[in-house]
C-alpha cells in the first residue's frame, strides 16, 4: 500500500463527498431553517442531471455546450423548486413532523415515475469536451480530470453559502430564522418569502449538484435512492443546519466510502451507518450542530 | 363487547372469501393480510408510542430472512419456522431498540432509517449465508398449505391470533401507559414509570410482530430478497397507516386493504403504481389529515351533530308554538 494509491483513493473520497455536499447543504438548509426533511431532495438532484443532459443534446453542436447546460439543469430545478414549494410545502408548514415526511416521500415516488415517463429507463451519457476527457496525474498516479472541477464546485458553492450566510442581509435572516421563527416573523419580515426562497436555493443547489453529476458517468434511474439516505446521513453527522457540519460530514461519508472500497469492499455502505448510528447516539444534534433544537 | 360485532360480520366475510373470488384476488387478500399485520406492528410505535419508525422493514426483513434461511437451509417445518422469525426479530429490535428509544423526533426517525439502512446492507452483502442481491428461492410451503386458499386460511388464523394478543396488549395498563408517554413523556416519569424500558418493550413487542408478518410473507411468495429490508418497504406500513389513520386500531388494517387492493387494480393495466399511489398519499395528507377512518368518523360526527340540531330545532319550535 503505498502512498500514491492513498492519495488518490483520498481524492476520489474527496470528489464523492463533494457530490454528496452539493445535495445534503440543500437538504440541511431547508431542514434548518424549515424544519421540512425532504426526502425528495435527491430525486430532484437527479431530475438535475437529466435536464442537464437533455440540454447537453440540445447544444451539442457547442464546444461549450456541457458547462452551460450545467447552469440551465441547476436554474431550471430553482423554478420547478418554486412550484413545488408553493403548491406543495407551503400547505403543511405547521403540521405533524410525519405528514411532512411523507409528502416528500410521496414526491420522491412521484418525481421517480415522471422521470420514467418524460427519459424512458434506457441510461444516459454525456461525452465530456476534451478539457475534462482525459486524466491528470498526480505524482505519477491518473486521475480523472473532471473529478477536480467536482471539487472546485463543491468548495465554490461551501465559500458562496458560507458568504451568503455570514455576509449579506439575507443570510442574516435565514440565520436568524433558524433560531426563532417567531422573533423573524415579529421583526416584520415575512416568513413564508424567506421559506419560499429557501427552498428554491437548496433546489437550486440540487440541480447545480445534479448537472456536475450528469457527466460523471451514466445518468441512471434510481441512482437518487441509495444517495438520499446517505445525504441523510452525512446532515447527520455534521448536524442540522451547520454549514460547515455538512461539509465535514460529507467528507467523512466521502472518505469513509473510498478507503473502505480499497480495504473492505463489501463493508463500505453498512461502515457508512455505523458512523452515523454512532453520531446519533453520541451526539445527536451531530458534529457541529448545536443541541437548542434536539 | 357489543360494539365490536361488526369484527365477527368482517371475520365471517373473511371465511367464505375465498368461495367469492378468484386464485388471484385470493393471493392479493393474503397480501393485504400479512402487510396488514406489518402496518398494525408499525403502529404500536407509531400510533400508540408516538414515534414514527422509517426502518420498521429490518424487523419484517429478518423475521422473512429467519424463515426463509430455516426452511430452505435446514427444512425446518413452517410451524417452527414462524415463532423463529419473531425472535429474530426481537433480538433485531433489542438490539437497535435500544439505542433508538432514546431518541425522539425527527432523530428517532432518522435512526431508525439508519438501522434499517445498515440491516438492508448486511443482508445485501453477506452473499455467502444470504444470497446477496439474487435472494433466497424455493421457500416452498408444506404440501397441506400450498394452495393458495390453504395459505389464505393460514394466514387468515395466524393474523387474527396476533392481532388479538396485539389488541389485548394495546388495551392492557401496558398499552394505556404507552399512550401516555406519547402524550407526555415527562409526566410519565414523574409518576415513576421507567420510560426508556416501556418504550424498548414496546419496540421489540413491534419488532416480533413484524418479524412474524415477515415469517408469513416467504412461503407465500416462494422467494425472498433484500429489497424487503430496504427504506421503501418502511413506507410501506407508513403509508397504510396514514391512508387508513393511525389513531384507530384497525386503521392500518383498512389502510392496508385499500393499498393493497389498489395496488392490484392498478398494476393490471399501468406500471405507473408510484405515480398513482404518491398522489393518492398527498391527497390524504392534504385533505383527510385523519386518513381515511378519521375522515368517517368526522362524517358520521357532523352528521350526528345535525341530526341532534334538527331534533333541538324541532323540539324548541314545539315549546314555542
Amino acid at each position: 500500500m503505498d502512498t500514491s494509491l492513498l492519495l488518490s483513493q483520498f481524492l476520489s473520497g474527496l470528489s464523492r463527498g463533494m457530490v454528496l455536499f452539493l445535495i445534503a447543504s440543500g437538504l440541511s438548509l431547508i431542514f434548518g431553517v424549515m424544519n421540512i426533511l425532504n426526502f425528495a431532495h435527491a430525486s430532484l438532484w437527479l431530475v438535475g442531471a437529466y435536464f442537464c443532459y437533455s440540454f447537453w443534446v440540445l447544444l451539442q453542436g457547442y464546444g461549450f455546450g456541457m458547462w452551460v447546460s450545467i447552469g440551465l439543469a441547476a436554474l431550471t430545478l430553482a423554478a420547478i423548486g418554486w412550484v413545488i414549494e408553493v403548491v406543495l410545502i407551503r400547505r403543511v408548514y405547521d403540521r405533524e413532523l410525519p405528514e411532512q415526511l411523507l409528502l416528500t416521500y410521496a414526491m420522491v415516488l412521484i418525481i421517480g415515475d415522471l422521470i420514467k415517463l418524460t427519459w424512458g429507463v434506457e441510461d444516459r451519457i454525456i461525452a465530456r469536451p476534451p478539457l475534462v476527457e482525459g486524466p491528470v496525474f498526480f505524482f505519477g498516479i491518473p486521475f480523472d480530470s473532471y473529478f477536480i472541477f467536482v471539487i472546485l464546485v463543491g468548495f465554490a458553492v461551501a465559500i458562496g453559502l458560507w458568504w451568503f450566510l455570514q455576509k449579506t442581509k439575507y443570510g442574516h435572516i435565514v440565520r436568524a430564522a433558524v433560531f426563532s421563527r417567531e422573533m423573524v416573523s415579529a421583526l416584520g419580515i415575512p416568513i413564508p418569502r424567506i421559506y419560499t426562497g429557501v427552498f428554491v436555493l437548496g433546489i437550486f443547489i440540487a440541480g447545480l449538484a445534479g448537472g456536475v453529476q450528469a457527466p460523471v458517468g451514466s445518468i441512471t434511474l434510481g441512482m437518487d435512492m441509495a444517495i438520499v439516505v446517505q445525504a441523510f446521513c452525512v446532515v447527520v453527522i455534521g448536524g442540522f443546519g451547520s454549514l460547515l457540519g455538512t461539509l465535514v460530514g460529507s467528507i467523512i461519508v466521502g472518505e469513509i466510502y473510498a478507503f473502505s472500497i480499497l480495504f473492505w469492499p463489501q463493508g463500505a455502505l453498512v461502515l457508512i451507518f455505523v458512523v452515523t448510528a454512532v453520531v446519533l447516539i453520541i451526539r445527536p444534534w451531530g458534529l457541529f450542530g448545536t443541541p437548542m433544537r434536539a | 363487547m357489543k360494539r365490536y360485532w361488526w369484527l365477527g360480520l368482517v371475520f365471517i366475510v373473511a371465511l367464505i372469501l375465498p368461495f367469492v373470488i378468484g386464485e388471484f384476488w385470493v393471493h392479493v387478500a393474503v397480501e393485504i393480510l400479512i402487510l396488514g399485520l406489518f402496518a398494525v406492528s408499525f403502529n404500536m410505535i407509531f400510533g400508540y408510542m408516538g414515534q414514527l419508525s422509517f426502518g420498521h422493514a429490518a424487523y419484517y426483513g429478518v423475521g422473512a430472512y429467519a424463515t426463509g434461511l430455516l426452511m430452505v437451509k435446514a427444512s425446518v417445518p413452517l410451524p417452527i419456522c414462524l415463532p423463529a422469525s419473531m425472535i429474530a426479530a426481537g433480538i433485531c429490535a433489542l438490539i437497535f431498540g435500544y439505542f433508538c428509544v432514546r431518541l425522539t423526533g425527527i432523530y428517532f426517525a432518522i435512526l431508525t432509517l439508519a438501522f434499517g439502512q445498515l440491516m438492508y446492507y448486511i443482508i445485501f452483502q453477506w452473499y455467502s449465508f444470504t444470497g446477496g442481491d439474487d435472494g433466497l428461492q424455493g421457500i416452498i410451503p408444506p404440501d397441506f398449505l400450498f394452495s393458495a386458499t390453504a395459505y389464505y386460511y393460514f394466514t387468515l388464523f395466524v393474523v387474527a391470533a396476533a392481532l388479538i394478543v396485539i389488541w389485548y396488549i394495546s388495551e392492557s395498563p401496558f398499552g394505556y401507559t404507552m399512550r401516555t408517554i406519547r402524550e407526555n413523556p415527562d409526566r410519565t416519569r414523574f409518576i415513576g414509570i421507567n420510560v426508556k424500558r416501556y418504550m424498548l418493550i414496546n419496540f421489540v413487542i413491534a419488532g416480533m410482530f413484524a418479524g412474524l408478518a415477515g415469517g408469513l410473507w416467504g412461503p407465500f411468495n416462494r422467494s425472498i430478497a433484500p429489497d424487503l429490508c430496504n427504506w421503501h418497504q418502511s413506507g410501506t406500513p407508513v403509508f397504510m397507516t396514514v391512508i387508513g389513520g393511525p389513531l384507530g386500531f384497525f386503521g392500518p388494517m383498512v389502510g392496508s386493504v385499500i393499498y393493497t387492493f389498489l395496488m392490484a387494480f392498478v398494476t393490471g393495466f399501468t406500471e405507473y403504481w408510484p405515480l398513482t399511489i404518491g398522489l393518492v398519499i398527498i391527497f390524504v395528507v392534504l385533505f383527510m389529515p385523519g386518513g381515511v377512518l378519521g375522515f368517517f368518523e368526522e362524517r358520521v360526527k357532523i352528521i350526528r351533530a345535525r341530526a341532534l340540531e334538527v331534533g333541538a330545532g324541532e323540539s324548541s319550535e314545539k315549546e314555542n308554538s
